[in-house]
């Protein structure tokens, strides 16, 4: 164990404030502040698949490793939808699943929002309607398009999200 | 004889159920009217999805069949229309009554059961598992899957071959480079072009790329769940690197559309970052073996047996961590540039963790042997000659199967047989003598794909 602490303290922090940080810097006061004031200081996700092939799924996983570690900015995964603000959905939304995600959005307390995560969720993407796809039709309140959208794509997406319904709750 | 896909296809005048063995291939000739055949499961076990996604696809009866519930049709799925017959074209079905699935269960005094899934707590596929439980021990799990399924293979009928690639790389993303490698292996089998040296040599370093990317994340979710989370922080920063590599080659960081007529790549930075990462792994091989606590849950957890992982026909790191040797590298171009089958002894977690460690090491050595020049040929895909081609490809869950049957230069039947399709059902063997709060790191030592097995 004693090796690991010597690497670690070799190694110190890596969170990088990747590229956007600059543009994130600034902004990322102001999100504390909207997470803070929008949300109480935490912002709780779950993360549904409704048929992807897994990679929106791993590139959300990623936002949890040391260059992004998304929990400092007060955004958690959580394990349950009763725990969650907002709705991830991700994949074509198949017919085994439909009424599953549905369950999983209705379990969601008011008020809630969902953001739909990679083309998939678009018009099916690069796939083609099949008796087996029945395509999402839950309201969706802010999309990140990519195949799959990185996960530098998804904390932007994040921002503009929190921005938007800023702006609503203004008005 | 091991078997390893059992489907079906629609011929004009009859179906047909072909049966790919390691050594040879099966085919059956099947009356349209009646349409009936023997199952086979009573000598492969894992033969039964096989056969109850037949019956779901085509309406095949087997006789004398131990299992005959729909596998991809669910609760709310019609059950009397077979989508994959060529008759089949609608593109949109109703609901229908809301029919219960009559789940595999152990009864007895005090035996109660726990329903996960399909959402899952975690960020990962949905998937139904079913335990029978005596307080915490596992009596039995049935694993429920395809509340993915899209229809891929029906998706990819009548299409051209170059069509279908879009979809080929997406159908698994954690696969998507040995899904491209089979595909192309069938093209340049259909246009009678021999695979260049050079081809070869830039698929394989790809093809390890993948393997050592999901192998890193494995390393660290599988501590992870005993509780052990400094491991997920240092792997995952690490496949983190190893995935901007692959970003900074290809131009994905999954590989999608890697697999393509030109790949004009530069691999520097692969091979620069081949150092780096031996470097990490000797560090986190020495860090990590030296925790008990660790090894105390990974020990005697999860032990897929020699003779159940055969009589399953279990294949990739589950099969070579039980002691079989089934690598699809284990060929003379692979061992040429350094391929050594890794084997481990009991087939317990613990094995098949260290297994992922040998495996990317002997990727390591694998990747440094395959030097490019830089000669560059674009391949032409001229035509595509009418038949039926098979190709294997060794992904980072094991074997994966792709068969593709071209008919007047369009595809006639698309077959995917995904590694995980086998390997889930060898699961309820090994849970045996575990308690239930072992199953996910049992479950994650797998790592087995949703989205490929129910395509």
């Amino acid at each position: 164990m004693l090796r690991f602490w010597k690497e670690r303290f070799k190694r110190g922090i890596v969170t990088e404030n990747i590229e956007i940080d600059k543009e994130l810097e600034t902004l990322r006061k102001n999100l504390k502040d909207k997470i803070k004031k929008l949300f109480a200081g935490s912002l709780g996700i779950r993360m549904v698949d409704s048929g992807s092939c897994n990679a929106c799924e791993t590139e959300c996983n990623a936002l949890s490793n040391p260059y992004y570690d998304l929990e400092r900015l007060g955004i958690h995964f959580v394990a349950s939808p009763r725990h969650a603000d907002v709705l991830f959905v991700s994949g074509v939304m198949t017919m085994n699943m439909y009424h599953h995600v549905w369950d999983a959005y209705n379990q969601v307390p008011n008020p809630k929002w969902v953001i739909t995560l990679g083309d998939c969720t678009k018009d099916l993407g690069i796939f083609e309607k099949t008796y087996a796809i029945k395509g999402i039709d839950l309201k969706v309140d802010y999309h990140i398009p990519g195949c799959p959208p990185t996960p530098k794509d998804i904390i932007k997406g994040l921002i503009e999200f929190l921005e938007k319904i800023e702006t609503e709750s203004k008005n | 004889m091991r078997l390893i896909a059992r489907f079906a296809r629609e011929n004009k005048d009859n179906f047909e159920i072909i049966d790919v063995f390691e050594q040879e291939i099966k085919k059956t000739q099947i009356d349209k009217k009646n349409p009936s055949v023997k199952t086979i499961t009573d000598i492969y076990p894992a033969a039964i999805w096989m056969e109850r996604k037949i019956k779901d696809e085509f309406g095949i009866n087997f006789e004398d069949s131990f299992d005959e519930r729909p596998l991809i049709k669910h609760e709310k799925f019609p059950k009397n229309i077979y989508p994959m017959r060529k008759n089949f074209t609608q593109k949109n079905i109703e609901f229908s009554e809301f029919e219960p699935y009559q789940y595999e269960e152990v009864k007895g005094e005090g035996v109660f059961y726990v329903p996960v899934g399909p959402i899952h707590a975690g960020i990962i596929e949905p998937g139904h598992f079913q335990f029978s439980q005596a307080g915490e021990d596992m009596l039995h799990i049935e694993v429920r899957h395809f509340y993915k399924y899209r229809a891929i293979e029906k998706m990819c009928e009548n299409k051209t071959p170059l069509e279908i690639k879009k979809i080929v790389e997406r159908i698994s993303g954690n696969e998507s480079i040995a899904y491209q490698i089979c595909f192309f292996d069938i093209l340049h089998q259909a246009s009678e072009i021999e695979q260049s040296e050079t081809y070869k040599r830039k698929t394989a370093i790809l093809l390890e790329m993948e393997r050592i990317i999901n192998h890193l994340n494995d390393l660290g979710f599988i501590p992870n769940d005993t509780g052990f989370s400094p491991a997920l922080a240092f792997m995952s920063q690490l496949a983190e690197d190893a995935r901007r590599v692959l970003a900074k080659v290809t131009g994905h960081r999954f590989g999608f559309g890697a697999i393509n007529e030109e790949m004009n790549y530069d691999f520097k930075p692969v091979f620069e970052f081949l150092n780096y990462l031996e470097e990490k792994m000797n560090f986190f091989e020495n860090w990590i073996i030296d925790i008990p606590s660790l090894w105390d849950r990974f020990d005697t957890t999860g032990t897929l047996t020699k003779e159940k992982a055969v009589k399953y026909g279990v294949v990739g790191v589950g099969a070579r961590s039980s002691g079989i040797k089934i690598d699809r590298r284990d060929n003379e171009w692979y061992k040429l540039h350094g391929f050594e089958i890794q084997l481990g002894k009991k087939g317990e977690v613990s094995d098949r963790f260290l297994q992922r460690i040998k495996e990317i090491k002997n990727s390591i050595e694998i990747i440094r042997n395959c030097k490019i020049n830089n000669e560059n040929k674009k391949i032409e895909f001229n035509y595509f000659k009418d038949g039926e081609y098979y190709s294997f490809t060794e992904s980072s869950i094991g074997e994966l199967f792709m068969y593709i049957n071209i008919k007047n230069g369009l595809i006639d039947r698309f077959y995917v047989r995904d590694p995980s399709h086998i390997n889930w059902q060898a699961f309820h063997t090994c849970i045996y003598k575990d308690i239930i709060a072992d199953f996910p790191l049992i479950n994650k030592s797998f790592d087995l794909s949703y989205a490929g097995n129910d395509l």
